[in-house]
């Protein structure tokens, strides 16, 4: 069934302020900047190209397409979904021109993909299939040291760094830095249908990397 | 769709967590989900789980930009400004 | 219109956590559904849909404005609690659990479903939404959805009888 697009939303009052920064040729609004997207365009960088390094050079080459294209940015989109286009196109490229890419359809979930393992619930012969064998941990009892600390949010980290490509770039945009579903579908060229297919992958495995390092 | 209209399992509420999260359901599976968080504590702390890791997720620090990458960028900034 | 809604002791809806302001010798203040846009309204249950969403405290609601009937609940724009529901208590959910339960073993021996019959009684402390889940869920196991439906109505009658509904 085909989906309406998501309505794209221009660029806020704040990114409204920040442009006019940059435009004024100011250094820190654009080292600001640098510093809030450069991960977030690896990651986007990395659904077209296969290693880290060329992801590296694709970005570095964004940002000079960023830099040049500031007067002419007309904020009909957000910063972030301009500055992700922007990355994706020229990732397309390198792609294409290095033939290792990785296949543009691959954006789209492939397969099925539990959130959680299915031995984990009861079978379709037992009573009340579906349901949890054993129930899950309520993580109000991990206590908030722990939580918060860095060897959790490492674990998070590295969850995401094992993802494959097109999850990891919507978790990132998603949940590490926080931009909206519209901006995402906008920027990686996705369906909200699809955009939400992913997320939801990307958030069980990281949740399954942290079960794992709370139950020890 | 949900394999009944009575009622979802612990299996599908796994499965439509985020779309639940996201107030992506359509209303009569979300009043599904909701009836079976309303029983189930397993699934209520998987919900909760799953919020977690988003929070925990958001607190990760953005990717340090390499010293050299940085200073190139900032040159060909001012570059721009001084053209 | 009257309807009923569930709340954590602590006075909350259950799922978004919206703090109601509570009815103290006389019904509490009007609430406005714009609390929570993204919920489209102020849930409640009709008789028929309390088995559905049993909670800790009850109270009775007065709902206001366009209210939107949907399968298993109401919707409306602005409501206020009437009154809470003494008689919801402790004492009468064990009651409501133990009617589930015994219910859910009849059936459950009657169609020689020993599997499930084995998970009343380990159920029966998580309380009376899961046990009326529990037997209505066997009864659909052996007689199929109208089964089903037909035990959430005893479920309904029992309570509305039980609570003076």
């Amino acid at each position: 069934m085909p989906e309406a697009p998501l309505k794209e939303r221009t660029a806020s009052a704040e990114e409204v302020e920040l442009l006019a920064r940059l435009r004024a040729g100011d250094e820190r609004a654009f080292e600001a900047l640098v510093d809030r997207h450069y991960g977030t365009m690896l990651a986007v960088a990395r659904t077209h190209v296969s290693s880290r390094a060329v992801a590296e050079e694709v970005v570095q080459e964004a940002w000079l397409g960023v830099v040049k294209g500031l007067e002419r940015f007309e904020g009909r989109s957000s910063l972030a979904t301009w500055i992700m286009r922007i990355v994706v196109n020229i990732a397309k490229t390198r792609g294409v021109r290095e033939a290792r890419s990785v296949p543009y359809a691959s954006l789209a979930p492939e397969g099925q993909e539990a959130a959680v393992e299915p031995e984990r619930f009861r079978g379709p012969g037992d009573a009340f299939p579906g349901h949890w064998r054993a129930y899950p941990g309520n993580w109000n009892n991990v206590p908030e040291e722990v939580l918060y600390e860095r060897d959790t949010l490492r674990v998070a980290m590295e969850a995401i760094a094992e993802l494959p490509p097109a999850q990891r770039a919507v978790i990132t945009m998603r949940d590490v830095q926080g931009c909206r579903a519209d901006e995402v579908c906008a920027a990686l060229e996705v369906s909200d249908g699809n955009q939400r297919v992913l997320l939801h992958r990307a958030r069980s495995r990281v949740r399954a990397a942290l079960e794992r390092h709370f139950d020890g | 769709m949900a394999e009944s209209h009575d009622h979802v399992s612990c299996s599908e509420v796994v499965e439509l967590v985020t779309d639940y999260l996201e107030r992506s359901l359509p209303p009569e599976e979300a009043a599904l989900f909701e009836q079976h968080l309303n029983f189930c504590d397993g699934c209520v702390w998987y919900v909760d789980q799953i919020q977690t890791t988003v929070e925990t997720v958001g607190r990760i620090e953005p990717e340090e930009v390499p010293p050299e990458v940085r200073s190139q960028l900032l040159a060909a900034f001012r570059d721009w400004k001084r053209s | 219109m009257i309807a009923y809604k569930f709340l954590r002791p602590d006075g909350t809806s259950v799922f978004t956590r919206y703090t109601w302001p509570l009815p103290d010798d006389g019904p509490g203040p009007w609430v406005d559904a714009e609390v929570d846009p993204c919920r489209s309204g102020i849930h409640a249950c009709r008789r028929a849909d309390l088995p559905l969403w049993l909670g800790r405290s009850l109270y009775e609601i007065e709902l206001e404005g366009e209210v939107r009937e949907e399968a298993t609940k109401v919707v409306a724009p602005r409501a206020r609690l009437l009154r809470r529901i003494d008689a919801w208590d402790e004492s009468t959910r064990d009651e409501y659990t133990r009617m589930c339960a015994d219910r859910a073993h009849e059936l459950a021996r009657a169609a020689d479903l020993a599997g499930w019959d084995a998970v009343v009684e380990p159920s029966v402390p998580e309380g009376p939404a899961l046990l009326g889940f529990v037997a209505a869920r066997i009864a659909e196991k052996i007689s199929g959805a109208d089964a089903y439906h037909a035990e959430r109505r005893h479920q309904a009658d029992w309570l509305a009888d039980r609570l003076g509904l």
